[in-house]
């Protein structure tokens, strides 16, 4: 990873897309992740999603299946 | 950080949570998981998935008296009872299929008949306390609970698919997951007619 990493912007999609995405697609055929803090995610979160802090992202990256799609909120 | 990363395909959600207008699920990644260990074997998850989908047949059962005067609301929580129980069997002919066994519920029983036995419903909710709660409440209400305990049970069930090592046990909650979903569109499609 490079520094230009941090500077590039990730895609994005509508929460509207995102919800046409998630449900045409089966759970296993994506990555669906929370970056918030846990009270928030406790709060309410997207059924299926795994909460993985953004402060913790980078020690928890094998977390991720990186040959699937990745929705991050 | 994500695009260095070596992910593929990384889309950011436009305007997060807030912005999202579909259904959510409620507490922390631990609750309900808990019941499930990520070490667990199919026999143990099947057990587990059992006595939970029991409690929420008890739950509806509950539902179905209490709204006994409104007969579209009591075909539906009386639906989801046979559904409850239709899941229990599907969950049985999955793992004899998987494993080729009947899963040994007697040992299961023994196992976590302090954490169960009807006593917790999916979701990991208390039967009890949500039938007090819904005791005063009119059937949108109802119909609102019931979606949250079955938000709930997708959630746990999508999250147990993804983290379980067995991967018999991991069918096993992708298959949950899927037939949550259909009880799910059921629910909303009543509370959408009766909103």
């Amino acid at each position: 990873m490079g520094v230009m990493d941090y500077f590039t912007s990730v895609p994005s999609m509508t929460a509207d897309e995102a919800k046409k995405f998630l449900a045409e697609k089966k759970p296993d055929e994506y990555n669906l992740i929370d970056v918030r803090q846990p009270g928030e995610y406790e709060g309410d979160h997207i059924p299926g999603a795994n909460l993985i802090p953004m402060s913790e992202l980078k020690s928890r990256l094998q977390e991720i299946d990186p040959d699937k799609p990745t929705v991050v909120y | 950080m994500l695009l260095g990363s070596g992910l593929k395909n990384v889309y950011s959600m436009e305007g997060g949570i807030r912005a999202w207008k579909g259904m959510v699920a409620h507490g922390l990644p631990e609750a309900g998981m808990a019941y499930f260990s990520p070490a667990a074997n199919a026999e143990e998850v099947v057990g587990l998935a059992w006595a939970l989908e029991e409690g929420s047949g008890l739950f509806y059962q509950g539902l179905s008296k209490h709204f006994s005067s409104d007969a579209e609301a009591q075909k539906m929580f009386s639906w989801l009872v046979t559904a409850e129980k239709n899941h229990e069997k599907h969950l049985l002919e999955t793992y004899e299929t998987l494993v080729g066994a009947r899963p040994d519920f007697e040992k299961l029983r023994v196992k976590f008949s302090d954490k169960l036995s009807g006593t917790v419903m999916e979701g990991g909710i208390l039967v009890e306390e949500a039938l007090a709660w819904v005791k005063d409440k009119g059937v949108s209400e109802g119909l609102e609970v019931a979606i949250a305990l079955e938000v709930n049970a997708y959630d746990l069930y999508v999250k147990m698919s993804r983290a379980i090592d067995d991967k018999q046990a991991r069918e096993i909650f992708e298959t949950l997951a899927e037939e949550e979903q259909v009880h799910l569109e059921k629910l909303s499609g009543l509370l959408d007619k009766r909103a």
